[in-house]
């Protein structure tokens, strides 16, 4: 399971580089092409910077003026560089919030002209992504190249924003800091209260967000929050077929392969075999598979079932066992032995990020 | 506005609808559902600026929208416009 997380900083050992590799590899692209790369256009287009902003930024720009400051890999074994590209892509993933349009004064930008921006719904304007060849080594090398290139344009960016004064330093550094404050992983907390306390999983189950606001976890603000429940007969699974909508601000983000085009199509065309393949999800025969295809304003995600041997175990140890893929329907919660197991082997959940689908 | 479907009325989605809400994936243009969830009117404003017509999750077979014949189902969210009411019988 240990590709599937995405790109988060992995604790303990590595079992499978390439598919960490990959993981980066898709999601830079993702970020770079559908995220950061549209909303520069959009800007370009509305003259909020132009080409020369940037040209002049760049002349401009002295290394201790950067936001970025990824570390440099421990050792010059695998496994920390692969760490350290890593941590690279989530500082450039963060690094792209940090100048989302509502962290920026006076970008009157909404997720929707993003859409339309990047080619949504008209193919003209799709940015093409990168493809990657060749040997594993020769992978890294080329992520770290493209890592530091995307970053400097970010840097660079982020340069010209202030100097045409659509924001401050010290905005900036505020919001950046704030970017990289831990919080408690809201998934965890909410589902383990939702097996402990009948009343709560009701209100949940029947109000969606409403059901969140006494619980101290971020309540979120995109569109209407459904929560759809795994049981004997039934079995959910989440998608967004035409982009990756999921209720990232309550439980920040997805793992690369939610974004994934071959995920996107191939779980409403054959949903058994899509789970099978992709995660080694046998779903019983014996229970319906629902995919939840998200395309408007309802987010939505999965309440796994509480798995068995927990009885007696406290809402923070059972929150321990909910991982990002039981809420899409893409795994099932741990079991207390494979939590131990995975203890070593997982990823440490994020906090939300801030910003648009 | 009202919304004018209800859960469990059998509707079906219309083939092309250049000017409704753009949103509405292709491989359920044509297909024949049943309103499962009614959400109404919803405001969402980092999303989009406008305010779209109601909202509803319409449940469809698999098999209705893929040439997959496993008895599961594909749950969709799709606004009033790319949606027409049929008789259960038809």
């Amino acid at each position: 399971m240990s590709g599937k997380h995405g790109h988060k900083p992995f604790e303990g050992h590595m079992h499978d580089f390439e598919a960490h590799i990959r993981a980066v590899e898709e999601d830079l692209e993702y970020y770079r092409a559908k995220r950061f790369e549209p909303r520069i256009f959009y800007l370009i287009r509305r003259g909020v910077v132009t080409f020369s902003d940037l040209l002049n930024a760049r002349v401009a720009l002295k290394r201790s003026n950067q936001f970025f400051k990824p570390r440099k890999p421990q050792g010059k074994n695998i496994e920390a560089r692969v760490r350290y590209l890593e941590e690279w892509l989530d500082e450039y993933v963060k690094g792209i919030a940090l100048v989302s349009a509502r962290a920026v004064e006076a970008m009157d930008m909404v997720t929707e002209d993003n859409r339309k921006e990047r080619g949504d719904y008209d193919d003209f304007f799709k940015f093409k992504k990168k493809e990657h060849k060749g040997t594993l080594k020769q992978r890294m090398v080329s992520l770290e190249q493209d890592l530091t290139d995307y970053q400097e344009l970010l840097e660079v960016f982020v340069q010209a924003l202030i100097k045409r004064g659509w924001s401050t330093r010290r905005e900036l550094e505020q919001s950046w800091k704030q970017l990289h404050e831990e919080h408690p992983w809201a998934g965890g907390v909410i589902v383990a209260k939702a097996w402990t306390d009948p009343a709560f999983k009701q209100a949940l189950l029947t109000t969606g967000r409403e059901a969140l606001r006494e619980m101290g976890v971020h309540q979120g603000k995109v569109g209407k929050l459904v929560v759809v429940e795994n049981t004997d007969t039934i079995h959910n699974v989440v998608v967004c077929t035409l982009c990756s909508c999921y209720p990232y601000d309550i439980l920040g983000d997805t793992p690369w392969w939610y974004k994934h085009e071959s995920y996107r199509t191939n779980i409403v065309q054959n949903p058994r075999a899509c789970v099978q393949e992709m995660f080694q999800l046998e779903i019983p025969a014996s229970k319906e598979l629902k995919v939840w295809d998200s395309t408007s304003d309802v987010r939505y995600f999965v309440l796994p079932q509480r798995p068995a041997g927990t009885e007696g175990m406290s809402e923070e140890e059972l929150a321990k066992l909910v991982t990002v893929d039981s809420l899409i329907g893409a795994g099932y919660a741990l079991e207390p032995s494979q939590q131990k197991k995975a203890m070593k082997l997982r990823a440490a959940p994020e906090s939300p990020r801030v910003r648009p689908d | 506005m009202e919304s004018k479907f209800k859960v469990g009325d059998a509707v079906i989605v219309a083939s092309e609808n250049p000017t409704g809400y753009p949103r509405t994936p292709r491989y359920i243009r044509g297909k024949r559902g049943v309103i499962g969830l009614v959400h109404g009117v919803l405001e969402n404003i980092r999303d989009h600026r406008g305010i779209h017509k109601p909202l509803y999750t319409v449940r469809f077979d698999l098999s209705e929208v893929s040439t997959c014949h496993d008895q599961d189902s594909i749950w969709v969210d799709v606004h009033e416009e790319w949606l027409n009411g049929v008789r259960q019988d038809s």
